[in-house]
């Protein structure tokens, strides 16, 4: 057949034309753009059946219920539970991303055994009898050569039956070394020990009160229990309560307060003292404290030492304004006085917690509705003594590697002591267990930290992450997290109230990961002998169930027990001459480096955006961080605009900073709101391990920063360093 | 080589020396088609445009060349429904410019939304009330009728032509341009408004929002004239590039002369009613809004008052005065200075009812956005420009586009 | 867009209101919506101008010096601006009626499949709620399983706002409706921020409905555009007529004309009533 030009166009166009009429370039068409909406690199996520679980958060010290939403057996979001007592249903950024945690792919997996050099990142896959027969034979070693008290354990805290499993197996193993991370009621306590005589947990009756004075507590910024704090300060602001709070920057904390009084930072001990002489003076302090043993000296003192002017002097605030603080103050009807930094995770001078603790008992507070409580310890942990056999005996005998008890009799953990002493060579650690902790973050210098844990042989990390610690150690024995495993949870933080929460499996363990009690005592189990008889319990559960004994089933039903009363240890305050012979040889804690290397004053700051403790902000908390904290990878250190000009930075650009434990380069962000010469550097940022969305982000303030040993408590006092910044 | 192509009696350089400026040409095309699919495959993230951008280059570019292509529809009016026979000396590269035009911004809008597969829901699912749909709409039909209007122009190829059927569907294409360059003028009257439109009902944007008449914000007049006056600008400045270029004449200078008084009455009108605009909206609209005129104009290191007065005083007082006097237009260089600055002045305007909109903070607790684009921006906007030279060349050296080329150059 | 709702008695109107004096800026509004909305993350997040944030807390500063400094949070989410009408900012201009204006509860949608990406939308909302996926969204490996089947994973190319967690209101109203119910109890569907705000700060409800807390706290008045009645709320960039339906409290001047554009010598109190 010939086919003409005219025929073949023809061919053409109606060819066209006749597609263009039937369905297929419409249904192309619509095809195509279906298909961009089901790209396959976009999930879909699958449905399912939908459920409630109920489960405490151990996320942070905070102890929150938390209610989790389940579809078949995966977690898709947590919720705070409604009327759980700490809560209330409310729920901080963390516990939001809790969920993040337990999928994210920084989870130590199972047991892993380095086979490269400590730190670099190889490792090989063991099972767990492996893995609990190498911890065993090395213990064995070690326990065979005598050295048994050269083990030591730091654990996040020392109340709950897992840290209780860890005491006691050093006990029955045979070493004093139980080491816990510090916090500020290291130094609550040891006030209620030399003020009170009593052994507590200092809690604030925070809500009832109508009046807090806060000496730089970060009450929004995630001091205590963050989000019952939250709560209280709604409720302080619908009620027209007053909050003042003294410190050098305009924290969160500071800008919701009623009065904002900066202060030169390490002057509140002696602002609190100016505050009770000013109260002493008035005759505005109660009958009751009157009558206490010491009170005409501490009276002297204040009197002599802290006269209104010469505290002006010291702290910067003009008299005026600290007559007229200690007289609202004092007039209030049920004024608190509460200190520890930020978010408390630093025990600071114990002077400045003794001479606050003071202005509560001044104005009748302590044990009293809207005040200060001593908090007895919940004694539901009875287990049977351990039967120590020679060895242990020996080794529990031996003095603590940092000295806790011994130079510093009223320290029961000087963690922050560990690198000096180590690395000093004034004692030393054959083998370190860490668990529910990252000290080599968070532990100021830790730099000097990751040295001492280099003089360790052997570390062995419980981390359900991969986390700085757990990437230097030698064994990784992994915990499930808390939504995979049960925990018991007595809250510490600041609570006036003795209640435990319950932390129980959501979902089932995601990966080859063991519940860390469980762990210890298989480790106890394979050494063998006294030590094995020490845990006679089958599972963490079954002891965990023997321990809380009928509080287990409220628990259950619960997800929390509570005391039904509130308690107080009684303990009549009074001035015993060990806390006024503290307070009358105080001076501020000085600062390390010169000033004229170091011209400025570097502070941390506490953001409840930014973790800083054992778990790092996973990615959509990180993301919830301001471009004025985290910029790029640059940490964003605040400067007042004066002293930027001074310095000749402007807003965003890089500069150095330098302070005499170390340096990084950081951004500049002027803020109005900070003390001319003072700068300030977030906390929580600076991770080298987890994942991309945390690791290699700005600096670790810990890096900079180098421990003071407060000289009656031994604990780490230091608030700030001299710093340099200097243009890039 | 190629002269059996060339059309009869024109004379054109040697096939090697275009080829290669067409080569030149080429690899910058090459360059943008790579910029091209790589935002087309990894997405938009290849651009520095962001949540406070999302109109950007592109959007800017958009507006700019169906601007500067408003020169098409509005010689055709002029041509057509006006009559003023003289323009059909250069009606023919007007309508080639339009095409290039319009054809590099539904090229820009392709690759510029987030979903390309997608793009036929605006008419599919259109929403009446969006500006954006009547751009869409009339933008497309508008193509469509110059593409109508290009193809006669195709076929009066020396070979094409020699095919029966060509040559009279030419012929008879000719003879009913009228009624698509009255549909076209029509089409575009729309899109250049509605296009204007995109800007000024954006109420929720201080320095973009205007009032105006019934649905239609004064930037919908405002922007339709100043297409009709500045598009012939372009035509223009691309006529006298293109004799610069070649170094011939191409359209005598009494069409020239015409045009750019046309154009010069326009841009001198549409400045005037500019100002007017501009006045009412720094007294009345902005200050309703709490706003003082200066706070547009300050605060940011780019965006100074300079940038208005580049764009009304610079890009339009000074060459609409020159283009309405006969002395200007009679002066080479005069004119050419006087359309270079008119389209730089009326893609000024573009820019800024685009980006300046972006950038301006409208919370009072946010700063300025300033924006630089990406290479990938750059190189997809040039894409087009360069694949339009190659257009233009192509249709220069094998079609008879310019009617008074064989009686210039004997 | 539909007007189903326009003439209907009971058509809600629901809308939030942000006690500024009681948010603490912790950020718990922007992950628990990030949690409950299934909005991806990217390694960098701190390009706010490209991080999706359907929650943003804004930090605001009274622009003295110290010791006068002062900041104050402001949580934005979507404003579910009424307009005139309906035709709020962004609806109005959407050319494929991606996002929509429902009249019946006055929550602006936005419809991920319709989207083809424009960005009008966002050049028209002067509060920045609109966010673009720039990117893909990725997950790293495993933590795909937590995402929520309530709400779709959103594709590379298209915008995505706050939308009130309209799946609650849905799956409210699916469970009223097996009990037999038309009408939902104040309770019954709440957003996600509003559920984990700590402070308490966020409350959200029916702003027409005078049982509801929302229409308590801050007395909007319909016949003037939605205008508060209490003297120390106020709504972003009320002056440019956008009828946004979240509202903040502040006892502090200075954050309540941070809200909107005034001039040198104007008194806010007047411009606003």
């Amino acid at each position: 057949m010939k086919v003409g030009r005219r025929s073949f166009l023809s061919f053409i166009i109606g060819g066209a034309a006749g597609t263009a009429i039937t369905p297929l370039p419409w249904k192309l068409m619509d095809d195509a753009s279906i298909w961009s909406q089901n790209w396959p690199w976009t999930p879909v996520p699958p449905d399912g059946e939908y459920s409630y679980v109920n489960s405490v958060c151990t996320l942070c010290p905070g102890g929150c219920g938390i209610s989790v939403r389940k579809v078949d057996d995966r977690v898709v979001k947590i919720e705070g539970m409604k009327g759980y007592p700490v809560n209330a249903g409310g729920i901080c950024v963390l516990g939001l991303s809790g969920h993040q945690l337990l999928y994210s792919p920084t989870r130590v997996k199972s047991p892993l055994k380095r086979v490269g050099k400590r730190g670099e990142g190889k490792w090989e896959k063991i099972s767990w009898d492996e893995a609990i027969s190498e911890v065993a034979k090395k213990l064995s070693e070690i326990r065979s050569k005598g050295e048994s008290h050269s083990v030591g354990s730091i654990v996040n805290a020392d109340s709950g039956t897992i840290p209780n499993l860890f005491k006691r197996f050093l006990t029955a193993y045979g070493s004093p070394n139980f080491m816990t991370m510090p916090s500020m009621q290291d130094s609550y306590k040891m006030t209620l020990q030399l003020m009170q005589g009593v052994n507590a947990q200092a809690g604030f009756d925070a809500e009832n009160a109508d009046f807090i004075l806060s000496f730089g507590s970060g009450i929004i910024d995630g001091w205590g229990s963050p989000v019952r704090m939250f709560k209280a300060n709604s409720t302080w602001k619908a009620n027209g309560k007053k909050v003042v709070q003294i410190e050098p920057r305009l924290s969160n904390t500071a800008a919701k307060s009623d009065k904002w009084i900066p202060i030169k930072p390490g002057t509140e001990a002696a602002l609190a003292l100016g505050l009770a002489n000013v109260i002493i003076t008035n005759s505005q302090h109660s009958q009751k404290i009157s009558q206490s043993s010491g009170f005409e000296s501490f009276k002297k003192l204040v009197q002599n030492e802290y006269s209104t002017d010469k505290v002006s002097q010291i702290t910067g605030i003009d008299s005026a304004s600290i007559v007229s603080l200690a007289k609202t103050f004092a007039s209030a009807s049920k004024p608190l006085a509460i200190c520890g930094r930020g978010q408390g995770s630093t025990p600071g001078s114990l002077n400045e917690f003794m001479a606050v603790h003071a202005l509560n008992a001044l104005v009748g507070n302590i044990n009293e509705q809207g005040g200060v409580w001593a908090v007895p310890e919940v004694d539901y942990i009875k287990w049977p003594e351990v039967n120590l056999d020679e060895t242990a005996t020996n080794g529990v005998q031996k003095e603590r590697v940092d000295g806790a008890g011994s130079e510093y009799p009223h320290a029961k953990s000087l963690l922050n002591r560990l690198a000096e002493v180590v690395n000093s060579g004034d004692g030393s650690l054959e083998a370190l267990f860490v668990t529910g902790a990252n000290p080599l973050y968070s532990m100021p210098d830790s730099k000097a930290m990751k040295k001492a844990f280099d003089s360790i042989p052997f570390v062995v990390s419980f981390s359900s992450y991969m986390d700085e610690t757990a990437s230097n150690s030698d064994l990784i024995l992994p915990n499930h997290v808390c939504l995979e495993r049960y925990e018991d949870v007595p809250t510490t933080a600041g609570l006036q109230k003795n209640i435990i929460g319950l932390t129980r499996p959501v979902v089932k363990p995601q990966f080859s990961t063991k519940n860390v009690g469980d762990t210890i005592m298989l480790i106890a189990k394979a050494l063998g002998g006294s030590i094995a008889e020490a845990f006679p319990w089958d599972s963490y559960e079954a002891c965990l169930k023997e321990t809380l004994g009928a509080k287990w089933d409220v628990l259950v039903e619960n997800g929390f027990w509570s005391d039904s009363n509130s308690k107080t240890v009684s303990g009549e305050f009074n001035f015993y001459p060990k806390a006024m012979e503290s307070l009358s040889n105080f001076s501020p804690v000085s600062l390390e480096g010169s000033t004229a290397s170091y011209p400025l004053v570097l502070i941390p700051y506490d953001s409840i955006r930014l973790a800083n403790g054992y778990i790092g902000d996973p990615p959509f908390v990180i993301k919830a961080v301001e471009d004025t904290v985290l910029n790029g990878k640059a940490a964003c250190v605040e400067v007042n605009p004066k002293t930027g000009k001074e310095l000749g930075l402007t807003e965003g650009r890089y500069a150095s900073l330098h302070t005499p434990r170390g340096k990084a380069k950081v951004k500049v962000h002027l803020y109005e709101g900070i003390m001319p010469g003072i700068i300030a550097l977030p906390r929580g940022l600076g991770h080298t391990a987890y994942d991309k969305y945390l690791a290699g982000k700005g600096c670790n303030f810990n890096e900079l920063i180098g421990p003071a040993e407060d000289p009656v408590s031994g604990l780490d006092a230091a608030w700030g360093i001299r710093a340099r910044l200097t243009k890039v | 080589m190629d002269s059996a192509l060339i059309p009869k009696g024109l004379k054109r350089c040697s096939i090697g020396k275009f080829y290669l400026g067409i080569a030149l040409v080429g690899a910058v095309v090459l360059w943008g088609v790579y910029a091209m699919l790589l935002v087309w495959i990894k997405g938009l993230n290849q651009t520095n445009m962001n949540d406070s951008y999302g109109f950007a280059l592109w959007i800017w570019a958009d507006l700019g060349i169906i601007a500067l292509g408003g020169g098409a529809f509005f010689t055709g009016f002029l041509r057509y429904i006006i009559g003023k026979d003289e323009l059909k000396n250069i009606i023919n590269y007007a309508v080639v410019i339009g095409f290039v035009c319009y054809a590099s911004a539904q090229l820009i809008l392709g690759i510029d939304v987030g979903q390309p597969l997608r793009g036929w829901f605006i008419f599919w699912h259109a929403n009446v009330h969006s500006m954006l749909t009547e751009v869409a709409f009339c933008l497309t039909c508008y193509f469509g009728v110059l593409v109508i209007e290009y193809i006669p122009l195709l076929l009066e190829n020396r070979q094409i032509d020699k095919v029966p059927f060509f040559h009279n569907l030419g012929h008879n294409m000719h003879e009913i341009m009228a009624i698509f360059a009255a549909t076209g003028a029509f089409l575009s009257f729309f899109h250049q408004g509605s296009l204007g439109g995109v800007a000024g009902v954006l109420y929720g944007r201080p320095f973009a929002v205007r009032e105006g008449l019934f649905i239609w914000p004064w930037t919908f007049f405002l922007f339709t004239w100043s297409a009709a006056a500045f598009g012939p600008c372009f035509t223009l400045f691309v006529t006298r590039l293109t004799e610069k270029i070649t170094g011939k004449k191409l359209v005598k200078q009494n069409v020239i002369d015409l045009l750019a008084k046309i154009a010069g009455w326009m841009m001198g009108t549409y400045i005037i009613a500019k100002i007017i605009d501009t006045w009412y909206w720094a007294t009345v609209t902005a200050p309703s809004k709490g706003f003082t005129f200066m706070d547009f104009y300050s605060d940011n290191s780019f965006y100074g008052i300079w940038i208005l007065i580049a764009e009304i005083v610079v890009g339009g007082i000074i060459p609409a005065l020159i283009l309405l006097s006969p002395k200007g237009r009679s002066n080479s260089t005069a004119l050419f200075t006087a359309v270079s600055l008119a389209c730089i002045g009326v893609l000024i305007n573009r820019w800024v009812m685009v980006l300046q909109v972006m950038a301006h903070p409208v919370m009072t607790f946010e700063n300025w956005f300033l924006y630089v684009p990406s290479w990938q921006e750059v190189a997809t906007t040039i894409l087009p420009v360069a694949g339009g030279i190659i257009v233009i060349a192509l249709s220069y050296r094998y079609l008879p586009i310019f009617p008074q080329e064989k009686e210039l150059n004997p | 867009m539909k007007e189903e709702g326009k003439h209907n008695k009971k058509a809600k109107k629901y809308g939030m209101v942000i006690n500024l004096d009681n948010c603490t800026g912790c950020g718990a509004c922007m992950v628990a919506c990030m949690a409950e909305n299934n909005v991806p993350f990217k390694e960098d997040e701190s390009d706010k101008l490209d991080s999706i944030t359907w929650m943003r807390v804004y930090k605001l500063a009274n622009g003295e010096s110290y010791p006068d400094a002062d900041i104050c949070y402001l949580p934005r989410p979507c404003m579910h601006c009424e307009g005139y009408h309906g035709h709020s900012p962004c609806v109005s201009v959407c050319p494929a009626v991606a996002t929509d204006y429902n009249h019946d509860t006055g929550i602006v949608s936005q419809i991920y499949t319709r989207c083809f990406g424009c960005r009008y939308c966002m050049g028209a909302c002067p509060y920045h709620a609109r966010y673009f996926n720039w990117w893909d969204p990725v997950w790293p490996e495993g933590m795909t399983k937590y995402l929520s089947p309530n709400v779709s994973a959103r594709m590379r190319g298209i915008v995505e706002k706050c939308s009130f967690c309209f799946h609650r209101h849905q799956l409210a109203m699916d469970k009223a409706f097996l009990e037999g119910r038309t009408e939902l109890e104040e309770n019954e569907y709440q957003t996600s921020c509003t559920q984990a705000c700590p402070a308490g700060a966020i409350t959200f409800g029916d702003l027409n409905n005078p049982h509801h807390k929302v229409n308590q706290m801050v007395k909007p008045d319909n016949k003037h555009g939605g205008r508060p009645g209490d003297p120390n709320a106020f709504r972003l960039l009320e002056r440019l007529g956008t009828n946004p339906k979240v509202y903040y409290i502040s006892s502090k001047e200075w954050v309540r004309r941070a809200g909107d554009n005034y001039l040198a010598n104007e008194d806010r109190t007047v411009q606003q009533h």
